[in-house]
């Protein structure tokens, strides 16, 4: 049994070190409160931190936090780092490492590593006595109520029976600890019941030993606790539904303009470009000569108001338009499509689509509760040496022993069940993700893979170990007789009715039960064999398009809300790429999952469960585009410390460093704090070597390249940092080396990732004319100059100026960071690093800490981006010009909740869009809210 | 080498460039039996595509002469051998539709060549390809309809599935390619695998009909595809099934090297040959080999071209270079080799009073002619083989300006059998014969 790791006192002690690190750089974490004492000033997080204590879990995670600004000069910046905690309150619950329980008599830690990967925090607690001696582990209960308590303790040669009791409940359970060989022992419920608060004392007394069991030092048993999980089974409280203030939108602050006063805006700053004399973009704003006319084409006018929004029109060499205009003028538009689309809105189709390959795997997994994948998938780049991985705790563990894919050869062959051969996996949509139904149709030679691995899944010669529940599905009970064919079916009738409700996760139409029933019937009589026969069903059933498409039935109005089953399948995907469970189905099956509250409260469950890592193996690596890391190749002369050797190979060292941002995603995740902590944040986690990476001139003290590096699994810890250069998903080895050349940094697409990434405003298609740069910037440097100059040297057509102006400055920030991630003040030459520039026109910034206060400053930026990139995620569909109040709605209630991420998600899942659908006609397909031309 | 036959003591290994191009080992494994004598004395019209990415160097490719035995420029050498079966197009276009990637469409759309309005909701000049429409025709008499395959060495899903693949059952509807020779191989010869029995087809083609009654219409438009898919694998395992034996009799062994392990060469061989024998053993006869996919700015590395690895996309932008260009160059007909490797390999196979190559239009080209500006004019385009004596060869036929491609598809469409008045934006067809 494998279970989370909860902090080690050690672990604590270093978030506790009263000494802080002295800061490196001259923007340290502290940020200065006017006239307070710089102690006053600490993060406020690593206060909260030093009360956590492993043996009292519920105090983490009763820090439902205000978050409150901090006043740096006149601006005003929220510290996000103090948004923390679920909306519920909290479950008391948590976990007990054994080797920290209090100790008494012979109790002590001992290590178990070397006994393999699956002692929680690598060590139990050992207690050794003679038969009537009893070891009595404390716990301690924050709050009356019912809880399940379970244990997990070790199973070795010399280890005795015991009987577990407590005062506290009534069970008394006896368990035999021996084994032949040391191993972990299956988990042992102690007790389901209520508990009253205070105390808890659990008793084990030494009753006696197994035949074989060897005594220890002659006389004595043994017992290991690995931990004691207290669950609490009271249902989390249901969070009260905020009130989304229907009237204000977060970008209307600015006055409301009339069309002569637009269009005379128009005419003094745009016509010389959109006119009738020339017509860049295609567009020309003076034959619009009303306020019917510039609408009606919604697309183009929202492109307008966002170009002028962003202060991307008019361009930097044409007369200026102050921020103020710039703001009302395109609130104005704003409104008039609001007003124009109010009728005649339209929400997109969500075409049907089929599963990918990730959730095929998942829903196949959680279907037949098998113990893991079914086939090998690289699409999941963390890997975890054990789970750590649980939500519901609301604590993300201080340090995870994981590992990425990339780096194993010998993951990229390996076979799970024998002949089960993965069908190819689902690329990613140019701006979006792998699940986007436009992208994903079956051909023949896909059916072919569906039919083939439905059957090599069942009939595969590890299925049956694999498959937990094998017995309830596929063996005949002794009740029932073999030769009573009636009886037979009536009995695969009453297994499969449920299993296809999972499957199809619709109520069964009896002709479509009848029928699977039928086939059983005939694979039955033709072998004799009840397992057989519906293995075979089984297999038709991982085919059939009721399992692989998310149908949804037709809306036969123009809007229709979706059925509950239908909403069931959408929330399920969105947060586990997998199936609905039984509950979530029950809940669908009884209607009451369209009950607010309800659905309010299936969406926490949800997130709760270690289910929903598919939010970072799926999203997060899909959103960062982390994908690109893997063939990134920085120069082995030059940027040696990326790779290390073993034996005769060169092992990329750096691949690691791909989940870097990945964890940070997952603890702002289960410990919901603020996304904004995704541009600005003040821990990452980190390996030890990535430590030295970033910390160190040297790397390694300078033996790179030896054969020093576990390249498999690593511990990644979270690392407490003192400078605002590192961190976030921006400022990452990650990201920044996969964005680079071999040679050298590569601003443009840097700056193109942040533009598509973090503010969701991909730039168009590159031209035709790319003037390539030099591929070492040591070429560039010889004669002078930066690579910023040198980009500048080429961008003499003013078509390549008006694109380049918005993308290159946000690469430029990140030139301080070489072409792998690491600090650089200086270019190589010695030529200084100019790293500023205007975001969206108006805010202007020195450095990386200034674009990040920038992004700081406006958090509706990143934020409407994240939540579009998420909707789009969630629904499976580009989003489109009539997605957009649906996204101001989203974005009104995060922002008010400072980014929170389970609030990001909640108003993900309960949006206009994704609890509808549309009806269907084939004309129905609009454009897609990015719509932009290649063609300057 | 992959392809081993069990009881042959002679193997060969193509190891390296500039191994022999002879290939003895697939003239041994001639099918047997009555329908193989027949295809052998009246072999069936086969096209198969051969795509390079992001076009070539213009000036190294572009012959001076015309006509019959013109002289072969730098790029193009590597044909020599095998000059007297091949025809050279130039000035043949596709028109560039502005909205999408010049190179996503230029793959993505290279076989469609959909006039400009008529886009697909994604912005793509893309409808059903070339290879498609041949096979609904040539497809009916075999076991596979068609068959796609790509070398594409990346692991890391950089790019949108529009930069992956050129074949195309519709728009948003793409024939993925196969990347994995091992796939390739089980899909091909390892049929014993049971895919499915009759009856299993029959419950989920039930199932799709009941499903159908409460989709909406453009989910219903979706679930054809799963319903052609099931009739094409209905067709498929009977088809396979009937040449079983004869499968069976040529005791294939799989491909043993993992991909990842194949130096560039060794992996668009390997393709190659599976592609050789499924066109040979007539499994199929329409085929499309791409040897990477465009763009996808990942560094690679070309063993025995380059010391590093190199991105040929950038290089493709940087030609303006001079040292950038010869590598370039080089890299191109690095291209051409395999492409003229696999050429004379079809040359190689015996049927009927000539060779397979004598039946096949193998076609080679790009979608770009020249990558550093996003070219769609003057693609290059070389055909192997006179696809059954209909094209008159070792010539360099020149295309009058603005002539589209199309018309060479259209040309190749009808030679196939099909009876189109037009593909795409074309004009008419092109005159190939002498």
């Amino acid at each position: 049994m494998k279970t989370v790791a909860a902090p080690t006192p050690g672990q604590v002690e270093i978030l506790n070190s009263p000494t802080p690190k002295p800061p490196r750089s001259t923007t340290p974490w502290k940020r200065p409160l006017g006239g307070t004492s710089p102690e006053l000033s600490l993060p406020t997080e690593v206060r909260f931190e030093q009360i956590r204590h492993p043996q009292r879990p519920s105090l983490i995670i009763l820090l439902a936090l205000t978050a409150f600004s901090v006043v740096r000069g006149n601006e005003s910046i929220i510290d996000y780092h103090l948004v923390r905690g679920r909306e519920a309150a909290p479950q008391a619950a948590g976990l007990y490492e054994g080797e920290d329980l209090p100790r008494s008599g012979t109790a002590r830690e001992q290590g178990m590593g070397h006994f393999g990967p699956h002692w929680s925090g690598d060590a139990h607690l050992l207690w050794h006595g003679k038969v009537g001696d009893a070891f009595e582990a404390r716990l301690s209960v924050p709050q009356s109520g019912r809880y399940r308590l379970t244990a997990q303790l070790t199973k070795a040669p010399d280890y005795g029976k015991f009987t577990i009791s407590s005062e506290q409940f009534a069970s008394e359970i006896e368990t035999d600890l021996y084994a032949a060989k040391v191993r972990i022992a299956e988990p042992l419920l102690l007790t389901e019941s209520s508990l009253p608060a205070g105390e808890l004392v659990i008793k084990f007394r030494l009753r006696g030993h197994h035949d074989k069991a060897k005594p220890f030092r002659d006389a004595f048993y043994l017992l290991g606790i690995d931990c004691i999980n207290l669950r609490s089974l009271d249902p989390a409280p249901v969070a009260k539904p905020s009130n989304p203030n229907k009237t204000t939108n977060p970008s209307q602050h600015a006055e409301r303009l009339d069309w002569p006063t637009v269009q005379k805006t128009f005419s003094a700053h745009c016509y010389q470009c959109h006119g009738f004399e020339k017509l860049e973009g295609k567009l020309n704003l003076a034959e619009r000569d009303s306020q019917e006319s510039f609408l009606e084409d919604v697309e183009k006018a929202r492109t307008i108001a966002d170009a002028i929004r962003f202060g991307e029109m008019p361009p930097e060499d044409s007369k200026p338009l102050d921020a103020e205009t710039r703001q009302s003028m395109a609130d104005t538009i704003d409104t008039w499509i609001e007003e124009t689309l109010q009728n005649e809105r339209q929400l997109p189709v969500s075409i049907m689509r089929r599963m990918n390959r990730f959730e095929y795997n998942n829903s196949v997994r959680d279907l037949l509760g098998l113990k893991g994948d079914i086939f090998a998938l690289p699409e999941k780049p963390i890997r975890a040496a054990r789970p750590y991985f649980d939500p519901a705790s609301g604590h993300y563990p201080a340090s995870v022993r994981v590992s990425n894919r990339a780096l194993g050869k010998n993951q990229i062959e390996q076979h799970l069940l024998t002949g089960v051969t993965p069908f190819a996996i689902d690329l990613q949509a140019e701006h979006g993700f792998s699940n986007q139904g436009e992208l994903l149709s079956v051909s023949p030679i896909l059916l072919e893979s569906f039919l083939k691995l439905g059957q090599g899944i069942v009939f595969s010669p590890e299925f049956d170990d694999y498959c937990q529940p094998y017995d309830a599905l596929f063996t005949l009970p002794k009740t029932v007789s073999i030769s009573e064919t009636n009886a037979v079916t009536r009995h695969a009738r009453q297994i499969l009715a449920p299993l296809m409700e999972r499957a199809f996760r619709d109520n069964i139409e009896p002709a479509t039960l009848e029928r699977y029933v039928r086939h059983f019937q005939k694979e039955f009589e033709r072998t004799s064999s009840y397992t057989h026969a519906m293995k075979h069903v089984v297999a038709g059933l991982l085919a059939s398009p009721q399992f692989v498409y998310f149908s949804e039935r037709k809306a036969s109005d123009h809007e229709a809300p979706l059925t509950p089953y239908e909403v069931a399948t959408r929330l399920s995907y969105f947060l586990w790429s997998s199936l609905p469970d039984d509950v979530l189905l029950a809940r669908a099956h009884s209607g009451e999952l369209l009950e607010p509250a309800i659905l309010q409260a299936e969406i926490s469950r949800l997130l709760e469960s270690p289910r929903s890592q598919a939010l970072s193996q799926s999203f997060a690596r899909q959103w960062l585009r982390l994908d690109q890391l893997i063939t990134a190749v920085p120069d082995f002369e030059r940027f040696e410390a990326y790779y290390s050797r073993i034996g005769c190979e060169q092992w990329k060292f750096g691949l690691q460093t791909m989940l870097e941002p990945l964890l940070l995603f997952e603890s702002i995740m289960v410990e919901d704090r603020s996304i904004m902590l995704l541009v600005d944040s003040n821990y990452a986690y980190r390996s030890d070597e990535m430590q030295s990476w970033y910390q160190d001139a040297e790397p390694f003290n300078g033996k790179a390249n030896r054969n020093r590096f576990n390249t498999f699994v690593q511990t990644f810890r979270r690392q407490t940092l003192d400078t605002r250069r590192e961190g976030s998903v921006l400022t990452t080895a990650a990201t920044l080396t996969m964005t680079s050349s071999p040679l050298r940094t590569n601003p443009i697409t840097r700056g193109s990732w942040v533009a598509t990434v973090i503010l969701n405003r991909p730039p168009p298609p590159p031209p035709d004319i790319v003037p390539e740069i030099e591929e070492d910037d040591a070429a560039i440097e010889a004669r002078g100059l930066t690579l910023r100059d040198r980009l500048k040297q080429h961008q003499v057509n003013p078509n390549c100026v008006s694109c380049h102006q918005k993308i290159d400055p946000l690469g430029y920030a990140l030139e301080n960071y070489d072409a792998v991630g690491r600090w650089r003040e200086t270019y190589r030459s010695g030529l200084p690093i100019d790293a500023s520039g205007t975001l969206f026109g108006e805010s202007s910034f020195n450095d990386i800490i200034g674009l990040k206060d920038a992004l700081l400053k406006n958090p509706e930026w990143f934020m409407r981006a994240f939540c579009e990139h998420l909707l789009s995620y969630a629904l499976g569909r580009e989003l489109k010009v009539d997605d957009r109040p649906a996204v101001d709605r989203i974005l009104r209630q995060v922002i008010a909740d400072k980014g929170r991420f389970s609030t990001v998600v909640r108003q993900v899942a309960t949006s206009y869009p994704f609890l509808h659908k549309t009806h269907q006609t084939s004309e129905n397909s609009v454009l897609p809210i990015e719509e932009q031309t290649s063609e300057p | 080498m992959i392809l081993k036959k069990q009881h042959l003591s002679r193997r060969t290994f193509l190891r390296g460039i500039g191994a022999s191009v002879a290939l003895p080992y697939l003239d041994i494994m001639r099918p047997t039996g009555a329908a193989a004598k027949a295809l052998r004395e009246n072999p069936p019209v086969r096209a198969a595509f051969f795509y390079i990415p992001n076009g070539v160097v213009q000036s190294a490719w572009h012959p001076t002469e015309m006509g019959h035995g013109f002289p072969l420029s730098p790029t193009l050498a590597p044909l020599e051998p095998v000059r007297d079966k091949i025809t050279l197009f130039t000035k043949l276009d596709r028109v560039k539709v502005a909205g999408t990637d010049g190179h996503a469409q230029a793959g993505a759309c290279w076989l469609s060549s959909a006039a400009p309005d008529e886009l697909s909701p994604a912005g793509y000049p893309l409808k059903r390809t070339i290879d498609q429409i041949m096979a609904e025709e040539a497809g009916k008499q075999t076991a596979f309809r068609s068959l796609e395959l790509s070398c594409n060495p990346y692991e890391d899903n950089r790019e949108s599935v529009y930069f992956d693949n050129i074949s195309w059952y519709g728009h948003g509807h793409v024939a993925r390619s196969l990347r994995d020779p091992r796939a390739v191989f089980d899909r091909l010869f390892a049929t014993n695998e049971s895919v499915a029995t009759g009856s299993t087809l029959d419950l989920i083609l039930e199932d799709a009909r009941s499903l159908n009654r409460r989709l909406g219409r453009r989910d219903q438009e979706k679930l054809d595809e799963y319903l052609d898919s099931v009739r094409a694998v209905e067709q498929q395992i009977e088809r396979v099934r009937a040449r079983q034996a004869s499968i069976d009799a040529l005791k294939l062994q799989p491909p043993v090297k993992p991909w990842q392990a194949m130096q560039r060469d060794e992996f668009i061989q390997v393709m190659g040959d599976l592609m050789i024998l499924a066109l040979q053993t007539d499994l199929t006869r329409v085929a499309t080999l791409m040897t990477g996919p465009e763009r996808w700015g990942s560094p690679l590395t070309v063993h025995g071209l380059f010391d590093k690895p190199v991105q040929h996309h950038g290089m493709t932008h940087a030609q303006g270079k001079e040292n950038v260009r010869k590598e370039l160059e080089q890299l191109d007909k690095f291209h051409v080799e395999q492409f003229a490797r696999l050429v004379s390999k079809m040359d190689a196979i015996k049927e009927g009073e000539g060779s397979l190559l004598d039946s096949m239009m193998f076609t080679l080209g790009s979608g770009l002619s020249s990558g550093e500006l996003h070219i769609y004019t003057d693609l290059p385009t070389v055909v192997a083989g006179s696809g059954g004596g209909r094209f008159a060869t070792n010539r360099h036929v020149r295309s009058p300006e603005g002539t589209p491609i199309a018309n060479l598809w259209l040309t190749m469409i009808r030679n196939m059998g099909v009876k189109l008045g037009e593909v795409g934006d074309s004009t008419g067809t092109l005159s190939v014969s002498a």
